[in-house]
């Protein structure tokens, strides 16, 4: 490749490869006619983090997805993977096992040779392919499987095929688009011990997902995207404790317990087992003095914790 | 054992090119058609022997290349390649080459093979090594089987072969002939393969890439009827694939096989061009 070739778009100074960064998207657009998938989205991956893509159906997760692994041109914008980018994006792949847009095999093939395809053309595999396959079977707990056809496997068993394929190598990222589509509840838990499994063995994991519980399950992050646009990133639990609501008490005397607050200027309702607490009035421990102050029996003072349900609801009907 | 290589950014090109080869070779439909092709010159053979005999002896330029074989086993290969170039092996390459790059996108996996990744360019060659394996393998079935059957079932002069000019040629100088055919014959497929391949890779519905290369050869066909297009006959393809038979004349003219070899180069090259440029920028 020479400089000739290049493209306007990767003539801008990429900024310097960053370690603490897996994945970094910059100004990234991408229009399919007049339809814009992907609008002007700047987002990082950090290494070491679970990453949850968030958002409803046809908001863009897929497509940027794709862009990040270089499947699919921006119209604008950089994308850097581990520390490379523009032309030189396809060097970061090795490093790189992905579940994009469910899994892709041969039905006349078994699973097992099917694998062994995909591990033919695995830069990191050498001698005997064999042993990764293997592994990776078991991995997935495919094992048993493993040399039916392809053709007759539940949707789940192919899910699960195509983890096996993104794990066929140690990976310092994986993508993972919607893996649990078709999975049983095992499968859920499965997918949840390969994530977990690989978070600790100091991967970097993105996963999309429409199933919020799932992302809160595994995630340290969050990125939520809407009609193309990024509505909001970071940690998850900063962002929960930022959209916190408030105190409960657990207490059974509610009718004190409301009048002894108002009266202690802390506006607060009847709650599910007890007494919220709006967050902006008093403080914990001024509550706590101003219920005991008035005789009120207190089993329990938490802070109720906000769920990523509500933290989504809220994102994306705001912006609707 | 399995070690791991830090440092490679793509998998060896001869691994590539044998993962292709044994996928190709693996998949039911690639058999079945070899299959075909086999029984073609086992079909012709019986025919022959079933009909031919004794009244099938008039000689002379005239009669048509099947006549020919009457009696003469060693003329079955040639006449066999010349049958199957007209639908069956074209047929046969396009299907491998829709395959290759369509049908890969069809089922998802060609997503995998960008990703491992396996590089632009090298997919282009290691697609191309699957193709040229399916055509090698397919004109090869078709010679040694014709060969074989022209011996056993139709028979001949003890292993000798009759030309068309009327003049005997021994067994190893006749193999040597159905040889130069069997090449000929690969090099014009592989310009079906290249011009099927580069359809290939603008669409993701092997169906398309089977429908343009057959519908293709039949416009080409019709073409040539027709008298007043007379000066497109240089430029179509299938305008030298009666030269096949030029191998059962004594001596060998060789114009006609050469010249349709070159058109067949130009349909390749502009074949692979396409192929390797358009997958430069495919989404995968």
């Amino acid at each position: 490749m020479t400089a000739a070739t290049s493209r306007p778009s990767t003539s801008q100074a990429p900024a310097p490869p960053d370690a603490t960064v897996a994945a970094r998207v910059r100004g990234l657009r991408k229009t399919f006619g007049s339809t814009v998938a992907i609008d002007d989205v700047d987002l990082d991956v950090p290494a070491g983090a679970v990453l949850g893509m968030l958002g409803p159906n046809g908001s863009g997760k897929t497509t940027l997805i794709r862009m990040l692994l270089g499947l699919t041109r921006p119209t604008a914008g950089t994308v850097e993977l581990l520390g490379h980018g523009g032309d030189d994006l396809a060097a970061a792949l090795p490093d790189v096992g992905a579940l994009v847009e469910g899994p892709g095999f041969h039905p006349f093939l078994s699973g097992r040779d099917n694998l062994l395809r995909c591990a033919a053309t695995e830069p990191r595999l050498d001698g005997d392919l064999r042993g990764p396959v293997d592994a990776a079977l078991e991995r997935v707990g495919l094992a048993d499987a493993a040399r039916r056809r392809y053709r007759g496997y539940s949707l789940g068993m192919k899910q699960r095929l195509g983890l096996a394929a993104a794990l066929l190598v140690p990976r310092r990222l994986v993508v993972l688009d919607e893996p649990t589509n078709g999975l049983d509840p095992a499968g859920t838990r499965d997918v949840r011990r390969v994530v977990a499994d690989l978070r600790d063995a100091g991967a970097t994991v993105l996963l999309s997902s429409h199933l919020l519980a799932e992302v809160e399950a595994v995630c340290t992050h969050v990125a939520v995207l809407q009609t193309g646009t990024l509505l909001v990133s970071g940690e998850l639990r900063a962002l929960l404790d930022a959209d916190t609501g408030g105190l409960v008490v657990s207490t059974p005397d509610v009718d004190d317990a409301i009048l002894a607050l108002r009266e202690a200027g802390a506006p607060s309702y009847r709650a599910d087992g007890g007494v919220a607490v709006p967050p902006g009035s008093l403080e914990a421990p001024e509550i706590v003095a101003a219920l005991v102050g008035a005789g009120v029996a207190v089993w329990e003072v938490h802070r109720r914790r906000a769920h990523l349900e509500e933290l989504f609801a809220r994102l994306t009907e705001e912006d609707a | 054992m399995t070690t791991a290589v830090p440092t490679r950014t793509s998998a060896p090109l001869g691994r590539l090119a044998a993962a292709e080869v044994r996928w190709v070779l693996r998949r039911p439909r690639t058999l079945v058609l070899l299959a075909l092709l086999g029984l073609i010159p086992v079909a012709l053979g019986i025919g022959i022997a079933l009909t031919g005999g004794p009244g099938a002896g008039e000689d002379g330029d005239g009669p048509g290349l099947v006549a020919a074989v009457a009696g003469n086993g060693l003329v079955l290969p040639i006449a066999a390649l010349g049958l199957a170039l007209a639908l069956l092996l074209p047929l046969t390459v396009a299907t491998a080459s829709a395959d290759a790059l369509a049908g890969e996108a069809s089922h998802g996996t060609l997503r995998g093979l960008l990703l491992a990744p396996v590089g632009r360019g090298r997919l282009v060659v290691m697609k191309a090594a699957g193709v040229l394996a399916v055509a090698v393998l397919a004109v090869v079935v078709v010679a040694v089987v014709g060969v074989i059957t022209g011996m056993v079932v139709v028979g001949g002069p003890s292993g000798t072969l009759i030309t068309l000019s009327g003049t005997t040629l021994g067994l190893g100088e006749a193999l040597g002939r159905v040889a130069l055919v069997a090449g000929w014959t690969i090099g014009q497929l592989l310009a079906v393969a290249a011009v099927a391949l580069a359809i290939s890779s603008f669409t993701e519905h092997p169906l398309v890439v089977l429908a343009a290369v057959l519908g293709g050869l039949i416009v080409f066909g019709v073409l040539a009827a027709i008298p007043s297009l007379e000066w497109l006959q240089p430029l179509l393809l299938t305008t030298g694939w009666g030269a096949g038979t030029d191998a059962l004349r004594d001596p060998l003219p060789l114009d006609g096989l050469a010249s349709s070899s070159l058109r067949a180069l130009v349909y390749l090259v502009l074949g692979v061009a396409v192929t390797v440029v358009r997958m430069r920028r495919r989404d995968g």
